[in-house]
């Protein structure tokens, strides 16, 4: 289990530097773009885009200017913002990370619930009246927009009832959970709630289909030919087995909504995350950011990916020797 | 031991009734071995889940009645059936690959059937499922009991399946195709084993398999099922020895056998009828080279001596189509 | 049967490389391990075995949809092995394969008259009438109803459509017919039609078979000879009547002793020999003799030295030290 877990982060970093590479060259070798010139800022002198040249080594070989990137970006911390020059990228991107963390986290632990609640209760029911309501309810949750859903959502909490039933939500923003947990909860809800609703159907309806293909498996003969209850046989061998493809897709959701999946939830809740920060970076084709958001996002998906490898690892015996 | 009568399943589906078991009726002595022989689509194997009420489709309807030790069991509810379950019944299936649950060590999965039926604590259970792992010739079951079943072969998986059966000392095993998905040498392992089990456990087997040749390694009787009905019952030696139906002597002779070369294998004409549109007489009739006009009706089971057939089919007929070896005096 | 040789295959030798259980190790299975043997025309050569023991892997380097990794192979006195897809193709023609799974090896969108057709069109043998006129008289030839033609896969039975196979495969007039487990997806009274089917078509179209199966009992009805396999070589080789009467080899006696019979009559039965154990790994083979680990009559010959495939009577070689029925 252990070299399970070592081979696996190894193969994360390969895929992690494999990213970083691609993602300089796309930046810095396209053909017909000065990379010195954009990240010297907007207006710059023609003297401060030759520094920035002689900085960033843009006019020594490919390899070394690579080094040299890294070098600014993970270690110097150095790289600044083209449209407000002086602001470096790395600290906006430490900024705005925990707000995303904060909300998708948060988000995943309700979606997580409802959906595997969800999902067992609607396989458990199967051809009962309760089953396809649930499964309506999901898809009907899944197809509605974020940004409308968010909207509406605000329009209930902050104007149309703000003044009775909804006096308790704050407005709009975020507050750091080291600052105040209570208000940073508060604060979160409804943006969770709403983001929520978008996966939880989904998860239901996934799980749904993995419980019934399951109950229909040889091993769940055995465990009733066992004499086992059939609530012992959906929740410890039908849930178990089922649970492996829910596992690989919230890997793959999670780590694509903290990269910056999140965004319309984000702009419409109005959250400084790491979202509206690439958006804002890509209206202003702002490419120290945008880079940094780009490595970032990265980081997140590969190592979320890692994660379920090993819980998938944990949960299925059958993948530790592969 | 288990007496069934008349036992009927049937599935409602949207091409028409499927009537997969239509009447059928044996018995199962004590420590007695049952086979029942029959094609895909026999019915062989529903007969013995509907039984048990493995059969979760919300189509089916079964009818007739199924004693077990002198209780009913056929409508028992979901709790009491349980309790029969794993318990006084064992079960062992085809695929050995398939019949365990992929993420759970066998020892765990073995207890599991243990203290679902007994109340024996964990460290006994867990220690008596390493007795029966041992028992069913697993080397070393005391670091197996804690392997996964990817990590044991076909035939050692089955031997898993086997003990987790045997487990709670059942009174009744039914085995489905138990040695189909195993090779030859595996499955006379586990024939041998079965045997031997049997011999020390005292348990009643019903075997279900399409190989003929297993019935006659194994069984005491035999059922011999075509088309959901019993086209002949009778004690193994009788059945494979003088087969009174028409469609035993069409299935013996098309074995090929590995003790004598015959030139050209017997084969029945046609396909086996589909359970969706039995025919209300013979249900054989269609496929049959001694069809008359009589087979248009539905045969009873009928014949003396425990050797039972379905047949319209006259003795003196039956003699001059397949003469018996011996002649008619010699028949036991 | 004449004594001509149709294919010929001289330590022909078959590795799988896969990733191994550990970081970085990478494992060879050896599926087939130097076997040689010879297919005369108008034989049916059955290959017998257990699953794993490589049989599959062998017809399909055979017939050369899997490259062998060394070792021969000569059809009709030309050496296959190293040919291009090109220079194969006239070869191609003249050996054709039957698949075991009716269910899986036709394409359930196409016709199956289409289906028969293709290696017809692919081969560009006559118009598109003569085609249509071809398939129709395989049609009858594999006893099927031509009027069923334009229909598709799933609408046949398992039989049938294992009728649709071999039609198929008669589609350019073989030499060699490989069919690999053809009857073994089949309830009993259809694969005896489709064994007596195969039969008749050998004799009217003099067709050599390789068939292979592992149920000795359908092997013994078809083979005119019968190769024995264990761990990817051939132990035991020779006539069918002399190796299901008089085994010589330890693992052909344990097989043939083990397969359930009818007793229908009064000849005793031959004694149960129940080998012990599993196959072993094809990437892990044990050294000496690969059978020597379940073994009865193992040595420590056995276990040190290889047994050559030696010739011990006219025709029947065996590869044992210690071989059974020999006087």
């Amino acid at each position: 289990m252990l070299s399970f877990i070592i081979r696996r982060l190894i193969s994360a970093v390969l895929v992690l530097f494999a990213i970083s590479v691609m993602v300089f060259l796309i930046f810095f070798a396209t053909p017909g773009v000065d990379p010195a010139a954009r990240i010297a800022g907007r207006s710059a002198s023609p003297a401060v885009v030759a520094a920035v040249r002689a900085a960033f080594g843009l006019n020594r070989p490919l390899p070394v200017r690579y080094l040299l990137m890294m070098d600014h970006l993970f270690i110097k911390h150095d790289l600044t913002s083209y449209v407000n020059v002086n602001t470096p990228v790395i600290p906006q991107i430490l900024h705005a990370a925990p707000v995303t963390l904060s909300l998708v986290l948060g988000a995943a632990v309700i979606w997580i619930i409802v959906g595997v609640l969800g999902g067992v209760i609607a396989a458990a029911n199967r051809g009962k009246f309760i089953d396809p309501l649930i499964m309506f309810v999901g898809i009907a949750a899944v197809s509605v927009p974020a940004y409308w859903l968010g909207e509406v959502v605000n329009y209930f909490t902050q104007s149309k009832f703000h003044s009775s039933v909804f006096s308790w939500v704050p407005s709009s923003g975020y507050v750091s959970p080291l600052t105040n947990p209570w208000q940073w909860a508060l604060h979160l809800l409804f943006p969770w709630l709403t983001l929520a609703a978008l996966f939880a159907g989904i998860y239901a309806r996934v799980l749904r289909a993995e419980l019934v293909n399951a109950l229909n498996e040889d091993y769940v003969r055995t465990a009733r030919a066992k004499g086992l209850s059939e609530r012992r046989i959906l929740l410890r061998h039908a849930l178990r087995c089922s649970l492996i493809s829910i596992v690989s897709l919230f890997g793959l959701d999670f780590g694509a909504l903290v990269g910056g999946a999140a965004l319309l939830t984000e702009i419409v809740m109005g959250l400084p995350g790491i979202g509206q920060l690439t958006y804002n970076s890509l209206q202003n084709l702002d490419l120290p950011v945008i880079m940094g958001c780009v490595m970032y996002a990265a980081f997140f998906v590969v190592f979320a990916n890692a994660v379920v490898d090993v819980v998938y690892a944990l949960l299925d015996p059958r993948v530790r020797v592969a | 031991m288990l007496s069934v009568r008349d036992l009927k399943v049937s599935f409602a589906t949207r091409q028409g009734e499927l009537r997969a078991v239509d009447g059928l009726s044996f018995d199962v002595g004590a420590k007695e071995v049952l086979g029942i022989v029959g094609e895909s689509g026999s019915g062989k194997s529903v007969a013995m889940y509907s039984m048990l009420g493995l059969v979760r489709d919300a189509n089916v309807s079964i009818s007739g009645s199924v004693k077990f030790e002198g209780r009913e069991i056929l409508g028992l509810s979901d709790r009491e059936m349980q309790r029969v379950r794993g318990g006084e019944v064992g079960m062992i299936f085809q695929d050995p690959m398939t019949a365990l649950t992929p993420v759970y060590t066998v020892g765990w999965q073995i207890v599991e059937q243990i203290r679902a039926h007994t109340e024996m604590t964990k460290v006994q259970a867990t220690a008596r499922s390493i007795e029966l792992l041992g028992e069913v010739g697993i080397p070393n079951p005391r670091s197996r009991v804690n392997q996964f079943p990817h990590e044991f072969s076909g035939g050692m998986r089955q031997r898993v399946v086997i003990a987790m059966a045997l487990s709670c000392n059942p009174k009744l095993l039914i085995a489905d195709e138990p040695t189909t998905a195993l090779d030859v040498t595996t499955q006379a392992q586990i024939l041998d084993l079965m045997e031997r089990l049997q011999q020390s456990y005292g348990s009643s087997i019903v075997i279900i398999t399409h190989d003929i040749g297993v019935i006659a390694e194994m069984a005491d009787r035999v059922v011999v099922m075509y088309a959901g009905r019993p086209a002949e019952i009778g004690k193994e030696i009788d059945v494979v020895r003088y087969p009174r139906h028409p469609y035993t002597w069409g299935l013996l002779g098309a074995v090929p056998r590995v003790d004598s070369k015959n030139s050209r294998l017997v084969t029945i004409p046609g396909t086996p009828v589909s359970p969706l549109d039995v025919p209300d007489g013979c249900p054989f009739a269609p496929r049959c080279e001694y069809r008359m006009t009589i087979c248009d009706q539905r045969p009873p089971l009928h014949g003396s001596d425990d050797h039972l057939d379905a047949c319209w089919l006259s003795d003196e007929q039956r003699l001059q189509i397949r003469p018996t070896p011996e002649g008619p005096e010699a028949r036991p | 049967m004449s004594d001509e040789v149709l294919l010929r295959a001289t330590d022909v030798v078959k590795t799988f490389t896969s990733r191994g259980k550990k970081l970085g190790v990478r494992s060879v299975a050896t599926a087939v391990n130097g076997v040689s043997l010879e297919v005369r025309r108008g034989e049916t050569l059955g290959i017998v075995g257990e699953s794993g023991c490589g049989k599959s892997t062998l017809a399909r380097c055979l017939v050369q949809l899997l490259p062998v990794t060394s070792g021969t192979v000569e059809f009709r006195g030309v050496e296959l092995t190293g040919l291009s897809r090109r220079q194969l193709r006239p070869h191609r023609r003249e050996m054709q394969l039957v698949f075991q799974d009716p269910y899986a090896s036709l394409n359930p969108r196409r016709t199956v008259g289409d289906i028969v057709a293709d290696p017809l069109k692919i081969n560009k043998v006559g118009t598109e009438d003569e085609i249509g006129e071809r398939v129709r008289e395989l049609f009858v030839t594999v006893g099927l109803d031509p009027s069923s033609l334009r229909r598709y896969p799933h609408e046949f039975s398992g039989g049938q459509r294992q009728r649709i196979g071999i039609a198929r495969s008669l589609a350019l007039n073989p030499l060699l017919v490989v069919a690999d487990e053809p009857v073994s997806a089949l309830d009993v009274s259809v694969q005896a039609q489709v064994l007596n089917l195969m039969a008749d078509l050998q004799e009217t179209l003099n067709l050599t078979y390789l068939f292979i199966a592992h149920d000795l009992g359908v092997v013994r009805h078809v083979s005119d000879r019968v190769g024995v396999m264990y761990l990817g070589e051939i132990v035991e080789i020779g006539d069918a009547e002399e190796i299901y009467d008089a085994p010589m080899h330890p693992y052909t006696e344990a097989l043939l002793s083990v397969v359930p019979e009818l007793n229908d009559t009064d000849a005793p039965r031959r004694e149960r020999i129940i080998i012990t154990g599993d196959v072993p790994d094809p990437s892990d083979r044990p050294t000496g003799c690969s059978f020597h680990p379940r073994c009865p009559a193992a040595t420590e010959l056995c276990r040190s030295d290889k047994p050559e495939l030696i010739e011990l009577r006219p025709g029947h070689l065996v590869a044992c030290h210690h071989p059974r029925n020999v006087a």
